[in-house]
């Protein structure tokens, strides 16, 4: 119902409390379900994870050139891939990066990442980072048509859809 | 034009209702044709309430008829003397007609005004009436409000009852589709309280193709199905229906029924305590839902109230130095219906949904005493359980006032003669034409502070995602900044300081991103509003503002901007067929609102004059207080259930 309010010319339509919160929160669990939480069976990987290791591959952070600042990491990710605030990114990076917490690190990094413990990395403008070895693998000859791609969140660019699975040791 | 005596329009019967059927049914859009089918069903209902009906069957038709047959009396066929006319054609043409204002036809009945069935006459294309009474089956047409040919009887039946069908007037109403989750949950919630009364809904409508949704354009499931209620405990059972996805913290549902003929009075109340923190107190008179309260749930509160603290006392654990539990401490938990049941109901209020009957805050009271000491007496055990809880609330209570108070002292948060340091206030101290936007970020805020039209319109910026107060206890939810900005910048208080007439914006709208993070900040902030300033909901103060989704940026000419990806699509077409130029990469689709200029979020979403609000409405108390419980509770299995069960309705995945 569109009512048109005398005094300030506002179009207020009504909405039922019960259709707005059920709509409101479907919508933010299916998307948290679907593209932010699980990760994919087919590489092991969550979005932000295979964006992160494609951005890295992309711009050419790569095992066998100098390592980088992690910043210019993350703001490529953020930038061309991932729409959403810088410290879910780096805290993703870092983790890549931790041999306590992959068996088998994606990312080497370059300064603090932080220890076992309750020591946090230190900030993204400090540390460094590079693809490692093992990550190649999940992207290797991804440019050959190996994998299908997917416009990313503008349209201007395109991201993969999965990885190829070098190894299932990621989880 | 002269304006003379002959200017002057009397608008007779039925035609007053076609000319202004809001004042009848109070809208023509969804709500107002809904209204229709439950102007009909009540009629049938009261029919039940009276002890004459059993079943009334409801079945959306497929041509968008709808037909209500029950077991009744059946409408009276013999002639009213003062018209001339059979008495089932009275009722459906004349309005103020009926059977509820004295004299014998019903003791007790819903139907308020007896304005019921001929406003649905007046409102619809077609309407069939069938009465199956003293031995005959009566049929009668309508068009448009009038009878086509003189009411017919027909061949013999051995068996009573009404059936109405109707065809509501698609050049009256928005929209003649009726949304079957909306009447089913309706019909429920009557058969809870009408306890043994079997209220069915088949809907038979099957498209040619699958009905396309208009938001989505997915096509929606849809054929014909069908729901039966039928409640042999009444409203016992609501009680375990809306305690169902909490946890109780006694077994036995509190249940009474006291009946005084010779005052015409009959009470009904069950009650059961769970271990969440809120209130779910549902009044009925006459089985209609009154959300304002009033005199029988004056008279319950001062009951439960002094029989809980006797009760706490008797048993110590209330010790004598303690001070009295308060009703919010005893209602903290608390799920109950109160159904009451009287000859002559007075409503008041904006909405009629308060009852004003005197007598009846002395009866209910008188009841409750009794009844529920009783139920004391016998069951200690229960009761002390209760007691507890009760006490840990008064506990809670307190330690919360202590974080209030000392916040206050310290800086002076939560009393109204200091605002929040991010809130930017608008210039008007007049209430009714102040709007507060609560946005998400400082990023957000800085583009509306901007925008903003800074007499009337306040930012205020909320950081991040606030807590969930669903599953927080008072005292930590007090605590928490975000909380404490948006209570101070209202200017209400909480709970027992709330006062509405402090209120220092009339109209507060939520604007968060249009992304599905946004939407989850809206949900969280509508649980925050219901749970803890309900009566800013229920007034009618919230509001969601509708930011665009896309912006299209044509090359040297004005953009477009997109509230859907449907929107999207036709504006681009459109442009495009004119001749504009766009290159594939210049849709935006927004991520934030921080991302739009000052000048854009204004023209969009902010100015008056061109922007589209969502006031948000509670058609449903009970209903909404069950959906908060399942979507931001603890119990995690009933939110699965929900999501798998609703996952195919979902408008767009954010990926």
């Amino acid at each position: 119902m569109t009512e048109i309010n005398d005094a300030t010319h506002d179009q207020i339509e009504i909405v039922d409390l019960n259709v707005e919160m059920q709509r409101s929160y479907l919508n933010y669990a299916m998307s948290v379900i679907v593209s932010r939480a699980l990760p994919d069976v087919r590489d092991g990987l969550k979005p932000v994870h295979r964006r992160v290791i494609y951005a890295m591959y992309d711009g050419g952070y790569r095992p066998d050139r100098a390592f980088n600042k992690s910043a210019r990491v993350v703001g490529e990710v953020m930038g061309q891939y991932h729409p959403h605030g810088d410290s879910a990114i780096y805290d993703t990076l870092v983790r890549l990066t931790q041999a306590w917490s992959l068996r088998y690190p994606l990312a080497q990094g370059q300064g603090n990442f932080g220890s076992p413990g309750n020591d946090s990395a230190a900030a993204s403008r400090y540390t460094e980072v590079r693809m490692a070895q093992l990550a190649m693998e999940m992207v290797r000859d991804i440019d050959q048509d190996t994998v299908d791609f997917t416009p990313n969140y503008d349209g201007k660019n395109l991201e993969p859809t999965f990885c190829q699975v070098a190894s299932r040791t990621f989880w | 034009m002269t304006y003379d005596g002959s200017a002057i329009q009397v608008l007779e019967g039925l035609d007053a209702v076609r000319k202004r059927p809001g004042m009848y049914i109070g809208s023509t859009g969804e709500r107002g044709l809904h209204h229709l089918v439950y102007e009909v069903v009540d009629n049938s209902v009261d029919e039940a309430l009276a002890g004459h009906c059993t079943h009334i069957d409801v079945t959306i038709l497929q041509d968008g008829g709808v037909r209500v047959v029950d077991n009744g009396r059946g409408i009276p066929v013999d002639i009213v003397p003062s018209e001339g006319k059979p008495a089932v054609e009275v009722v459906l043409t004349v309005l103020h007609a009926g059977g509820k204002f004295g004299g014998g036809g019903y003791a007790v009945s819903g139907g308020l005004h007896g304005v019921g069935v001929s406003v649905v006459n007046a409102l619809s294309k077609n309407v069939d009436v069938e009465v199956r009474r003293e031995g005959f089956i009566h049929t009668q047409s309508y068009k448009y409000g009038v009878p086509v040919a003189p009411l017919k009887k027909g061949g013999k039946t051995d068996v009573t009852g009404t059936t109405v069908t109707f065809w509501a007037d698609g050049d009256i109403f928005e929209t003649t589709v009726y949304d079957f989750e909306t009447l089913s949950r309706r019909f429920q919630e009557m058969a809870f309280l009408n306890r043994g009364l079997t209220l069915s809904l088949t809907d038979e409508r099957i498209s040619a193709g699958p009905i396309i949704d208009e938001e989505t354009g997915e096509p929606k499931i849809d054929g014909p199905r069908s729901v039966t209620y039928m409640y042999e405990g009444g409203i016992t059972d609501f009680v375990r229906h809306l305690n169902a996805r909490k946890t109780p913290i006694h077994n036995d549902v509190v249940e009474f029924f006291l009946e005084d003929e010779k005052r015409g009075l009959s009470l009904e109340v069950a009650m059961q305590w769970n271990a969440s923190y809120t209130e779910s107190v549902y009044s009925f008179a006459n089985t209609i839902n009154t959300i304002e309260g009033g005199t029988h749930e004056e008279g319950f509160r001062t009951a439960l109230t002094s029989l809980v603290n006797k009760f706490a006392r008797e048993w110590s654990i209330l010790k004598e130095k303690d001070t009295n539990l308060s009703g919010e401490d005893v209602r903290e938990g608390l799920t109950a219906i109160i159904s009451i049941k009287l000859h002559e109901p007075q409503f008041e209020g904006q909405t009629k949904t308060k009852l004003g009957n005197t007598e009846a805050k002395a009866f209910v009271q008188k009841v409750v005493n009794e009844e529920l000491a009783a139920w004391f007496e016998k069951n200690p055990a229960q009761g002390k359980d209760i007691a507890r809880k009760s006490l840990q609330a008064a506990t809670a209570r307190l330690a919360a006032r202590k974080a209030r108070d000392l916040a206050r002292n310290r800086k002076g948060l939560l009393g109204s003669s200091s605002l929040p340091g991010k809130l930017k206030d608008c210039s008007s101290n007049e209430p009714s034409e102040c709007e507060v936007f609560i946005v998400e970020g400082d990023s957000a805020g800085g583009s509306a502070g901007q925008g903003r039209d800074p007499r009337t319109q306040a930012i205020l910026p909320i950081r991040g995602k606030i807590l969930n107060v669903e599953k927080t206890r008072i005292d930590r939810v007090l605590a928490n900044t975000e909380v404490q900005a948006i209570i101070s910048a209202f200017g209400t208080g909480i709970q027992d300081e709330f006062d509405i007439n402090k209120l220092r914006y009339h109209k507060l709208v939520l604007m968060a991103d249009a992304d599905v993070d946004g939407q989850h900040i809206r949900t969280l902030l509508l649980t925050f509003l219901f749970r803890y300033m309900r009566p800013l909901v229920d007034g009618g103060f919230v509001y969601v503002a509708q930011p665009p989704l896309y912006k299209v940026k044509w090359s040297r000419e004005t953009p477009g901007y997109a509230y859907s990806d449907k929107q999207r699509d036709q504006i681009v077409e459109a442009g495009l067929a004119a001749g504009k130029k766009l290159r594939t990469e210049d849709i935006q689709r927004y991520k934030g609102l921080g991302e739009m200029n000052a000048e854009e979020l204004w023209e969009t979403t902010m100015d008056p004059a061109t922007r589209v609000l969502l006031q948000v409405s509670v058609d449903d108390a009970a209903q909404a207080d069950q959906l908060f419980s399942t979507l931001m509770g603890e119990d995690v299995e009933s939110r699965r259930n929900f999501i798998q069960r609703n996952a195919h309705d979902v408008r767009f995945l954010d990926i």
